[in-house]
């Protein structure tokens, strides 16, 4: 970047006059002259019916901070949130234990329906949006990454599965695109001896219930 | 004197202080008093007379609604430009988000600018398109000082910034703006 002369930025801070400056800046001085002489100094008028919007912009408004509060609270309102994703995915598994606890009070949801006597269904729901590929992988399928996989639910970033499990318990541990291990943050979990925690649920004839 | 007399003498702080009383229709002398005042800095900070408009407007009605926190209300004008100066700098983080600012002739503010030397009104376009590309900052203490006419000490009176650092924005903008002409003339 080419600078000016410190003399000559004096010169356009009106702090030296032209004769203060050696010969040897005259060239830059004729730029330092130019540029000033290009800026524009012209007023700029408002459109006279500016005053008559601000005043009626006021006259609706509430006179008082309180009245401007409330209205405040009933307008709409532009609200930016930043999602993370895997932090949200503890309400998807909130959503899943609240499915899952349905079968025992019989009336709600039957997410888990006795099949048999000894199993049941059960619906695993994992919310992971921006996801590509989400399983489920567990004691029940020999903790293959890739034998159950969850279809995402439209657009809405859920993903679910329904299994029909044996009674008893089981470890379990969803998968995101093949190579990230979530744990259900809700379920209880224990160490999988690698460094991750597997989720625990226990199914019953009756239903299935994270233990 | 009759009360359109005693209204025309009204100090700011009179005025603020029967708006704050509840009689909101004395806003409009306060609005009629500075519309025009900042109209070119706003023009210039934000590149378009149109926005500039926008800007005013809506600082004017952000004044009224905040005018209980105007701690000196003979003081009013100067605290509502820094109304206007933060619904400026917001605008144009906002904008520069959005998309780069395309400062096209049509928006470039310049009154009479037929009847301008052609070449004039050339590097005078130049030259403002050269400004709408300096930092919010440089470009403030610029417009202040060469377009508003104000002194180092008073730009430092109304923003809070030193003198230091005014000149130093000041003198990084002059470069800057050498360079833009040189490469564009």
């Amino acid at each position: 970047m080419r600078e000016f002369h410190p003399l000559i930025k004096r010169w356009l801070d009106g702090e030296l006059s032209a004769d203060q400056l050696g010969a040897e800046l005259a060239a830059e001085l004729a730029e330092a002259r130019a540029l000033l002489a290009a800026v524009d100094r012209s007023p700029v008028a408002f459109d006279p019916k500016l005053d008559q919007r601000v005043m009626a912009a006021v006259r609706n408004r509430p006179a008082t901070r309180w009245g401007r509060a409330v209205r405040w609270i009933g307008e709409a309102h532009e609200l930016r949130l930043r999602v993370r994703p895997w932090a949200v995915a503890a309400l998807a598994a909130a959503a899943t234990l609240v499915l899952m606890f349905a079968p025992a009070r019989q009336s709600r949801a039957p997410v888990a329906v006795a099949q048999a006597p000894e199993s049941v269904y059960v619906k695993f729901m994992l919310y992971a949006p921006g996801a590509h590929q989400v399983s489920v992988a567990g004691t029940f399928n020999g903790w293959d990454a890739h034998a159950t996989p969850l279809a995402p639910a439209g657009a809405s970033g859920v993903w679910a599965a329904t299994l029909s499990l044996p009674a008893g318990q089981h470890l379990y541990s969803f998968v995101v695109d093949g190579r990230r291990w979530v744990a259900d943050p809700t379920a209880p979990g224990v160490d999988d001896g690698f460094g991750r925690r597997n989720s625990i649920l226990a199914v019953t004839p009756r239903g299935a219930r994270v233990s | 004197m009759d009360r359109l007399g005693a209204r025309a003498a009204a100090s700011d702080g009179d005025v603020v202080r029967a708006v704050l009383a509840g009689d909101a229709e004395r806003y409009a002398e306060l609005v009629s008093r500075y519309r025009d005042r900042y109209a070119r800095y706003a023009a210039r900070m934000l590149g378009s007379p149109d926005a500039a408009e926008d800007a005013v407007q809506d600082a004017f009605i952000r004044a009224y609604d905040q005018l209980a926190q105007c701690r000196d209300p003979e003081n009013f004008a100067g605290w509502f430009f820094l109304i206007l100066r933060n619904r400026c700098f917001a605008e144009r983080r906002r904008s520069k988000r959005e998309a780069v600012a395309d400062v096209s002739q049509d928006d470039l503010p310049g009154p009479g600018r037929a009847d301008r030397d052609a070449e004039q009104s050339e590097t005078q376009e130049l030259l403002a398109r050269g400004v709408s590309e300096l930092t919010a900052e440089q470009r403030e203490v610029f417009v202040l000082k060469h377009v508003e006419g104000k002194s180092y000490e008073e730009i430092a009176k109304v923003t809070g910034a030193t003198v230091a650092s005014l000149k130093m924005r000041m003198h990084r903008a002059y470069d800057r703006l050498r360079n833009y002409l040189k490469e564009r003339t």
